[in-house]
């Protein structure tokens, strides 16, 4: 089975400290006022006395999902799901910068980065990876709510986790259902915050006639192939697996 | 084909146009995995508070690019919290104090001059002289923070010849070592981690990040199945995630603890044969708490009688792995040594001293000290000048209240010269105008800090001292509760920025100049030597794991020894302050009743905020820009006030403006707002004129034990501000 890389999260844990989202901003030079991480906090009104004992605060980033609505609104396939990892990953040599994948995402994660102009979310930290060390936010945490690592993998901790919660793992219930690769143990607190996923509706029309369109995106593109020669087929075969063509 | 590869490889088509070959590559590259950056990790500890967590700097190209956990750090639960994490703003703060800087206008105007290290040198030891021979050497008073070089600003002003030393804690915390000492001896940690009923009164772990207690904390609760019952005039992120939390009315925790003590007698809930063996002044304590009934707490505290009972119950079946946690906000009411001594009593009838889940010993760290020999001088005065003032003031940390009354009175004797080292009294002493008239009677202030902090900006010589990631550092040994006793030293991360020194460069400096040069012969590696010669194999292991454990004991350290108190014993009944004429035990006196219209100011934490010296961290300041004043929705209401609202908060001592927070996690008769804004240094550029200083409104009353401030005793009027 393929690895799909998650984050199987504590939220009764959270103490809210924003360790996660200042390590982030750090790790990943994210632009002041700019955050790819949050924790949200449930608005309960305090009672006196006995409390409740759910879960108050919620961390959250890019839930990296099975089902991307971001890809579906992203007109140059800069963002895709990377069918090696599971990740929903930007390359940012293709991302224009059109803003069409942030309301298209229910959960707020995606912004356009105000240094960059271009598309921005939770990329799980790969060059901490590739150092052997854990996404900024995970290795930060006072708590350690957040656990990271590859669910399909019952060796690693995050599949420990997955595998010993499975009955009560919970995700957030947005209003469309991008099946998000963010698990809660138990309680998630807050759970129906996300949205709606808003995709133009060019690219929702590109998706259902996406046989016709696979002819003739496939012819103009094997034009193009042919031109740069195999290296070039080669190199792009690797995310065959995109879901709107 | 999908669309992404449709435009990458259409992209390509006009880019190999031009770039041919070279950029086939790049699309490889661009599809292959991340490389790792080209990190040097070094160990360090952190600095921005001062818990001292472990910590590996992420180098490149010597720049410091990203601040990580040590996961080997025990004390910290390999963890870095986001003012850990923002220590890179503050080491590169624009902001920061550059070169030596010399006051040429008034007093808190403003104007400096850039001078060289060799004259600032040369003038702070010429004005320490002066200082000396014309008011003895106790003319001069000199503050430090909590630092690893602050135990030298204390050899100075021993080598100098001055007693005068402040250090931050009478502004925070004395109080309840004093409350502890005189229970059990010494001052406890809590085992926070084994226990299974902790009570938080006067502290919010989860905001006010103690380490390993915090987080020792949350594993208690969700993995061991401890309950936690918090009391607090808000509802703060600890309340909010405790079983039970309860809105006391400010100043009646004692009452609470002497209910539970009441209950816990009176039921004999507790373990008699270790109130025999180990307690001293059952019986005493028995008939003073008879009065204190939960009925008598519930007017008190506005907490149900039957819940103070049935928590006093809970609390005892628990023991004893329960704990009423020690705290550290104790500088809150004029009485807090004997409201603290309440909290010490009950976790005594609860027998968990020395036991898993209870209040732990200090644990040997194996670090020695470095003795020398101070001179002596004849002309010296005979003591502090804070001295005999209040009867149990802590000789080694001072009192800074009552010593800047005494400063202003020169009662018994004038102070002119002032060194300050990493603390800012302007900016966390309460009544700041009273620090300013303080400042006004010196003939010269010396400030060594990073950054143009308020008291350095009302100073006459600023030195800039050197971050926590540019120096070497002596080693410091550290308790962790159960997690561990350890040492840390730091060493440089990266150059030395701007013309920044070292505290001791600085200390070894002046005190060439004066003749005292033989106290600072040596280095910061030598007297690490020294300090560690009881483990030589300390400053290895530091070196490859950036921490050294001692392997010591951590339960039953007691075990056939006595207590340093006069009955040898726990004392319930304290046989010293009878002697002194005080309480020997907490008698409770109702706090002074809010005046109408009028609401109680009370202090507290978040876990962004280290009082004033975060205050101009640029990343922080993301997350908090300004402070806001938490007000009740009904309290609002009343006075007409609307949630953002601009608002004035007066008091007997300042006022100040603010916004108002509307919000129904604060009683009624309570406000509330973060201390570090609105600093007077206009070279703090994102501090200055922002929020509110809580040290403007807050009255300068103290404990009446220690001197320690009590920062709960002022009550301010709100009212909206008309623009």
């Amino acid at each position: 089975m393929a690895q799909q890389l998650a984050m199987v999260i504590d939220a009764a844990k959270c103490i809210d400290c924003k360790a996660c989202v200042a390590a982030c901003k750090v790790a990943n030079s994210v632009p002041e006022g700019q955050f790819r991480n949050w924790i949200k906090q449930a608005d309960d009104a305090p009672v006196p006395g006995k409390a409740s004992g759910k879960a108050k605060f919620q961390p959250g980033a890019c839930m990296h999902c099975d089902n991307p609505t971001c890809v579906d609104a992203c007109p140059t396939g800069a963002t895709y799901k990377d069918p090696a990892t599971g990740e929903v990953v930007i390359d940012h040599g293709l991302c224009i910068g059109c803003g069409n994948c942030l309301p298209a995402c229910p959960y707020g994660a995606r912004f356009r980065n105000a240094e960059k102009r271009k598309a921005d979310k939770c990329n799980y930290c790969p060059e901490r990876r590739a150092a052997g060390i854990p996404p900024a936010c995970v290795d930060t945490c006072p708590t350690k709510a957040r656990v990271f690592g590859d669910i399909n993998d019952p060796e690693s901790e995050a599949g420990r986790l997955y595998q010993k919660n499975k009955d009560q793992l919970a995700r957030v219930t947005a209003r469309t259902d991008t099946k998000p690769n963010m698990f809660y143990i138990g309680d998630p607190g807050t759970p129906d915050w996300g949205g709606e996923a808003v995709v133009p509706a060019s690219m929702v029309a590109m998706k259902q006639t996406a046989p016709l369109l696979k002819a003739v995106v496939g012819l103009s593109g094997l034009g193009v192939l042919a031109m740069l020669g195999r290296q070039l087929i080669a190199g792009s075969g690797d995310h065959k697996e995109d879901t709107d063509a | 084909m999908s669309r992404r590869d449709f435009f990458k490889a259409s992209g390509l088509v006009a880019a190999g146009a031009l770039g041919g070959p070279a950029l086939l590559g790049g699309l490889k590259k661009a599809n292959a995995a991340v490389p790792a950056p080209a990190w040097d990790s070094k160990f360090s500890a952190c600095d921005i508070c001062f818990n001292k967590c472990g910590l590996i700097a992420r180098v490149e190209d010597g720049v410091v690019k990203k601040l990580d956990p040590n996961p080997k750090f025990l004390k910290s639960r390999g963890m870095l919290c986001a003012r850990g994490n923002a220590g890179i703003a503050q080491v590169y703060d624009p902001d920061r104090l550059k070169h030596p800087l010399l006051r040429k206008g008034a007093r808190g105007e403003g104007k400096w001059q850039r001078i060289p290290w060799d004259e600032a040198l040369d003038m702070a030891a010429q004005k320490m002289e002066e200082v000396r021979s014309k008011y003895t050497p106790c003319g001069h008073l000199f503050s430090a923070g909590t630092d690893l070089h602050s135990q030298f600003v204390g050899r100075f002003a021993e080598v100098y010849g001055s007693f005068n030393v402040t250090s931050h804690e009478s502004l925070c915390l004395v109080s309840g070592n004093r409350a502890f000492l005189d229970t059990y001896g010494e001052v406890p940690f809590a085992d926070v981690l084994n226990s299974k009923y902790i009570i938080m009164a006067g502290a919010n772990r989860f905001e006010a990040l103690v380490t390993p207690d915090s987080m020792d904390l949350m594993t208690a609760i969700r993995e061991n199945g401890c309950k936690l019952v918090t009391l607090d005039p808000r509802y703060t992120k600890t309340a909010a995630l405790s079983h039970e939390w309860y809105p006391v009315r400010p100043g009646t925790d004692m009452a609470f603890m002497l209910a539970l003590a009441h209950v816990i007698i009176a039921e004999k809930l507790y373990d008699p044969q270790w109130i025999e063996e180990k307690t001293y002044g059952i019986e005493m304590l028995a008939e003073h708490v008879k009065q204190y009934t939960p009925g008598f707490a519930a007017e008190q505290c506005s907490i149900p009688a039957e819940d103070i009972a049935r928590i006093a119950r809970e609390l005892a079946a628990a023991a004893p792995a329960a704990m009423i946690y020690p705290g550290r906000r104790t500088s809150d009411y004029e009485n807090s040594t004997q409201i603290r001594r309440a909290f010490a009593i009950v976790n005594g009838l609860l027998g968990n001293w020395d036991k898993p889940g209870g209040l732990l010993a200090a644990r040997a760290v194996g670090l020695k000290g470095v003795p020398y020999d101070a001179p002596w001088y004849d002309e010296n005065q005979e003591d502090r000048i804070d001295a005999h003032k209040v009867p149990m003031m802590f000789e080694h940390e001072g009192s800074f209240l009552v010593t800047r009354d005494a400063v202003l009175a020169d009662d018994p004797y004038p102070i002119r010269g002032w060194f300050i080292y990493k603390t800012n009294p302007m900016g966390t002493a309460p009544n700041r105008k009273k620090t300013i008239e303080m400042m006004n009677k010196m003939d010269f202030v010396t400030v060594v800090d990073i950054a143009m902090s308020d008291t350095a900006w009302m100073a006459d010589l600023v030195l800039p001292s050197q971050s926590y990631l540019e120096r070497t550092d002596p080693c410091s040994g550290l308790q962790g509760s159960v997690a561990c006793a350890c040492v840390v030293k730091r060493d440089p991360i990266i150059e030395p920025m701007y013309e920044s020194r070292s505290l001791f460069d600085v200390m070894k400096g002046i005190a060439g100049r004066m003749d005292l040069g033989e106290y600072f012969d040596f280095t910061i590696d030598e007297y690490r030597r020294k300090q560690t010669r009881d483990i030589p194999e300390a400053l290895e292991v530091m070196d490859r794991d950036g921490v050294y454990y001692n392997p010591s004991k951590v339960y039953g350290i007691y075990e056939g020894r006595i207590y340093k108190t006069l009955s040898k014993k726990i004392e319930l009944y304290n046989q010293r302050y009878e002697q002194m004429g005080l309480d020997p035990m907490p008698v409770y006196t109702e706090p002074t009743k809010v005046p109408k219209n009028q609401f109680r100011l009370v202090v507290g934490r978040d876990a962004l905020t280290t009082q004033t010296s975060t205050a101009n961290n640029s990343l922080l300041h993301q997350f908090n820009p300004a402070n806001t004043l938490w007000l009740n929705t009904e309290s609002a209401k009343r006075l007409g006030i609307n949630d953002g609202d601009l608002v004035e908060v007066s008091s007997p001592v300042g006022r100040q403006e603010l916004a108002a927070e509307v919000t129904d996690k604060i009683r009624t008769d309570t406000v509330y707002m973060l201390s570090g804004y609105n600093t007077l240094s206009t070279m703090q550029t994102l501090s200055h004129n922002v929020g509110a200083s809580i040290n403007e409104l807050l009255d300068d009353d103290y404990d009446t034990v220690t001197g320690n401030a009590s920062m709960h005793t002022t009550f301010v009027s709100v009212t909206r501000k008309v623009a």
